[in-house]
């Protein structure tokens, strides 16, 4: 493999299972003789990041509307209703209004860090999301370190957090700011240490690979199940996650009613949007790693069914020895590439459905609750599970 | 205990400064040009020695008034040479009120703060202050608190002239 | 009283109650200087408290007031008896009723009227239907400042109906001038008891639904739990009345021990309670027991309501009133018990028909002057949760 290929599947493109970039050995095919290499290569790489994007510039509209519906739903209204069928187009209409938006700057704000810091936030997410994998065939990156990646990145957006707060210049978007570093710190043991128990258990931090693992049992084989201290596990890395992503019951850094908007209270317009695509591909990025980690990922029954009917490989080594598309196996990829969305999506509702529940709670439980109940008690279900492991072995061999 | 229970008993421990008591009546038929008095009876106290009056009022075992429920001021016209201070004093104890009434110079608006007293009495002493031009003295934090810190005159008192422009905003 | 601890202790081994105990703060940052308000989501309206803070820790508050004031008491000394009767909606604009209720006894009390029998029991349903829908509105912003944003719209779905109630009578929504003096405006229209028997009914099964989302919520309780605390030494020295000083274990209620229209006849039918707290959850007088004596008050509203509804009388709902009223030289004090406290008007008259003073004592002002000293000590988010359970309408304390 050339360097620049090992680059490329680092930063992003499609790729196929065994190693190789298909996207860019298509391309290669294709245009090799008309382009020099490190023309394919940034155009590759563009295209990656150019679906990253859209990815989650729809995730995050899909998940807006869902907030608004849900949250309607549970409070005795609708939500929106106008625009489109029960107000679908609503998040496009909203998108338009931003980008349509005066874009201020305070005038005593440090104007370099002020519009740095949606960037940052964005560029970390947009990185971290580089490690999500559509189907067990179609993935942006297969990285080795999968959830390790995913969880550096994610954490790179309290940067940009903090950077917001402080070039704000005001003194709200400071305590936003401080309450957001000292929360992650706090969440960030708890739930690295609630992911090593499946971790532990897979063998694996690669995602797609995890998966795969849970694909026993019709389908039915997942992480969740196979050791007794993974549910306090998932409880615990669902609570740290929730923390992570700063939602309620934990949206301090944002608590509308205490500090006005938090860190975000100076910003308008596009870059306002930038911080609310953020939360919610973060949202969606927890609630993937919790699907594949925990509930099965890829693998349920459906999937099952659909890989014993249609065939498992996407890509097939051809007469001629060549890699070719293997166009029967597709439904069983979208099959299970929609399982896993479902699933995240299930985290997400789940996410709401707290948000729009419960209160937000002080500043000094968050602490409390991060230092002195989460953390030990994850470190616990560690050392169980990799007790149960070693016994399992010992045991069974 | 009513009103002339708690009068007599004021009587009883020389309550400081009491001078008489008010009780509402009807029209003298004779004279044609008394109205009568209706409303609450109340007793007069004298400004300068308020203070320790209520804290005779508070102190007392039969009275127990813990509570003070309304502090304010009111300029009955622009004739009158006083200003009435009016105190609401409640006691939850022996469910009784008792109105107060201090007749105070407009010449010398002055008289001791009942901040000591009564905590209560703080933010209507301010407003008191404020929108009659009524010096508390002792007062702990005599600032405006409904009214900008700049503003000139008392509102309330019925000689108070409105200002043709505020901060150069006509109030025309 | 943690309070006092705070004032006393020098700044850098300051104390804080805690759940867990006592915590020493010994990590001085230099202090931060905020400004809470005018504009700011929780403030209920636009009041500005000035905040020192050192960190999370609020070291001092200083309340300033006066962006809503509206020169009602000038107003009084320049309008006509029944023509001030419309500004009386305005100060504490969550219970106008009761507002109406409160000048129109003062009034009365002066003149010596006699009230029909009718429009007294219509003036309590009215009183009471208003101060159900201000606690909810208390009870689902409050939820609102602690973070929970559902209950607040489980709140509004009943005070919607509660207004719909209003409009039937009287045809405005939030700003009523429907009890007047001498009175009420105009009879109910036909149905309109039945209606509100039906709302009483309806409340009755939807009441536990707060009570399980919100105030027995865990979160709910660790978040107001010991904070804000009032003694009771405190709730008498500032004059809090109502549901502050309810909620500091004092058992006191105008409607009870100073009866004023035919409440001493309901007591004596022994058709309320009168919820006083008892510190179930933590300190005695904490931000928990006095939304708790918010949401059981509702309950007893509604018993009030429907004992009126049982001995409802025909007859006119309105005295012979001359249309120029004058009111008889004297002076007097009306204090009622409103959703927020003992709102007091006192009213001077030299026999015209021009007020000489009308002076409106509101509760939420005396009940917010207990600010300066109990948010020392709390943290920013304990801050907004002392606000909020003071229950404060900014068109009350600037007027």
């Amino acid at each position: 493999m050339t360097p620049a290929l090992a680059l490329a599947q680092q930063s992003a493109a499609v790729e196929v299972g065994s190693g190789s970039n298909a996207f860019l050995e298509g391309l290669v095919a294709a245009l090799g003789a008309y382009l020099p290499m490190w023309a394919l290569w940034l155009g590759a790489a563009v295209t990656g990041v150019a679906i990253v994007m859209g990815l989650i510039s729809l995730i995050a509209m899909f998940s807006v509307w869902l907030e608004r519906k849900v949250a309607g739903h549970i409070q005795c209204r609708y939500g929106p209703m106008y625009v489109g069928w029960h107000g679908w187009l609503q998040s496009i209409a909203d998108g338009v209004k931003l980008l349509l938006k005066e874009d201020m700057i305070p005038r005593d704000a440090d104007r370099v860090l002020f519009m740095l810091a949606p960037a940052l936030v964005l560029a970390a997410i947009v990185a971290a999301m580089a490690a999500y994998p559509l189907a067990p065939g179609v993935f942006f990156a297969d990285i080795d370190l999968g959830v390790f990646f995913v969880i550096a990145m994610s954490s790179m957006t309290t940067i940009g957090v903090v950077m917001a707060g402080w070039a704000s210049n005001s003194k709200w978007t400071v305590f936003g700011a401080m309450r957001e570093a000292a929360q992650v710190v706090a969440y960030e043991i708890p739930l690295g240490v609630a992911l090593l128990v499946p971790v532990m258990v897979a063998g694996t931090l690669n995602m797609r690979e995890a998966s795969e693992m849970q694909s026993g049992w019709y389908g039915m084989g997942w992480f969740m199940f196979k050791n007794p201290f993974m549910l306090p596990a998932f409880v615990l890395y669902f609570i740290a996650a929730l923390a992570e992503t700063k939602r309620a019951p934990f949206d301090l850094p944002e608590a509308e009613s205490e500090l006005v908007a938090g860190f975000m209270t100076e910003y308008s317009g596009i870059r306002w949007s930038f911080f609310f695509m953020e939360e919610y591909a973060a949202m969606f990025l927890m609630s993937a790693l919790a699907a594949v980690f925990f509930l099965g990922g890829f693998e349920s029954p459906l999937t099952w069914a659909a890989g014993e009917f249609f065939g498992r490989e996407l890509f097939v080594k051809g007469a001629s020895g060549a890699t070719e598309l293997n166009l029967q196996a597709i439904p069983y990829h979208a099959v299970a590439g929609l399982t896993l969305l479902v699933k995240s999506f299930a985290g997400i509702f789940l996410m709401m459905w707290l948000r729009w529940t419960l209160p937000r709670v002080r500043v000094d439980q968050v602490m409390t609750m991060g230092y002195k109940y989460l953390t030990p008690l994850a470190l616990v279900c560690a050392i169980g599970a990799a007790l149960w492991e070693a016994g399992k072995q010992a045991l069974l061999g | 205990m009513d009103f002339q229970g708690i009068l007599d008993r004021l009587v009883a421990i020389r309550a400081p400064g009491l001078v008489k008591a008010d009780e509402p009546r009807k029209p003298d038929p004779k004279d044609k040009k008394d109205k009568g008095r209706a409303g609450d009876p109340f007793v007069i106290v004298e400004p300068a020695l308020l203070a320790s009056f209520v804290e005779a009022c508070r102190d007392d075992d039969r009275l127990h008034f813990e509570q003070l429920v309304d502090l304010t001021a009111t300029d009955p016209s622009k004739d009158s040479a006083d200003l009435w201070i009016n105190v609401q004093l409640l006691s939850l104890k022996f469910r009784h009120r008792l109105a107060i009434k201090a007749l105070l110079p407009k010449s010398a608006a002055k008289l001791p703060s009942l901040v000591p007293v009564y905590r209560a009495s703080q933010w209507h002493e301010r407003e008191c202050a404020e929108m009659f031009g009524i010096v508390f003295e002792g007062h702990p934090d005599p600032r405006n608190i409904l009214l900008p810190d700049d503003w000139v005159g008392s509102p309330l008192r019925k000689d108070y002239e409105f200002p043709k422009e505020y901060h150069g905003i006509s109030c025309e | 009283m943690a309070n006092e601890v705070t004032k006393t202790m020098p700044p850098s081994t300051r104390l804080r109650q805690t759940d867990v105990g006592e915590v020493t703060v010994d990590i001085r940052t230099p202090d931060l200087e905020i400004n809470f308000g005018p504009q700011h989501p929780a403030t209920h309206g636009v009041m500005r408290v000035l905040m020192r803070t050192d960190g999370e820790l609020v070291t001092g508050a200083q309340p300033h007031l006066g962006y809503l004031h509206r020169c009602a008491e000038k107003i009084g000394e320049n309008v006509e008896w029944l023509q001030y009767l419309p500004y009386t909606d305005r100060y504490d604009y969550l219970a106008s009723m009761n507002n109406n209720l409160g000048y129109s006894l003062a009034v009365e009390a002066l003149l010596g009227v006699e009230i029909p029998r009718r429009a007294t029991l219509i003036r309590i349903i009215c009183a009471e239907l208003n101060r159900i829908g201000s606690h909810l509105v208390a009870f689902g912003t409050y939820g609102l400042d602690i973070g929970a944003f559902t209950p607040f719209l489980y709140c509004f779905r009943e005070r919607e109906w509660m207004m719909a109630l209003f409009e039937k009578i009287c045809g405005a929504r939030l700003t009523y001038s429907y009890i007047r003096i001498g009175g009420v405006f105009n009879d109910a229209p036909p149905g309109w008891f039945e209606e509100v028997a039906r709302f009483c009914d309806v409340f009755e099964q939807k009441w536990p639904e707060y009570v399980d989302l919100l105030l027995v919520n865990q979160i709910y309780v660790k978040r107001t739990a010991n904070v804000g605390v009032i003694s009771r030494e405190m709730a008498l020295d500032f004059g809090l009345t109502g549901t502050m000083v309810r909620g500091s274990g004092i058992d006191w209620d105008l409607r009870r021990d100073m009866p004023y229209m035919c409440y001493g006849e309901i007591w004596r039918d022994g058709a309320f309670k009168i919820p006083v707290a008892k510190g179930e959850m933590g300190a005695l007088g904490d931000c928990w027991d006095r939304s708790w004596v918010r949401v059981m008050e509702m309950m007893e509203s509604i018993k009030i309501v429907r004992w009126c509804l049982d001995h409802m009388v025909d007859g006119p709902v309105i005295g012979e009133l001359p249309k120029t009223l004058k009111v008889p030289a004297g002076e007097a004090y009306v204090g009622i018990e409103n959703p927020r406290g003992e709102l007091g008007h006192y009213v001077v008259s030299d026999g015209g028909k021009v007020s000489v003073r009308t002076r409106v004592r509101g509760p939420s002002f005396c009940n917010l002057a207990v600010l300066e000293d109990i948010l020392p000590g709390a943290l920013v988010g304990d801050a907004i949760a002392i606000i909020g359970s003071t229950d404060i309408v900014v068109g009350e304390t600037d007027r």
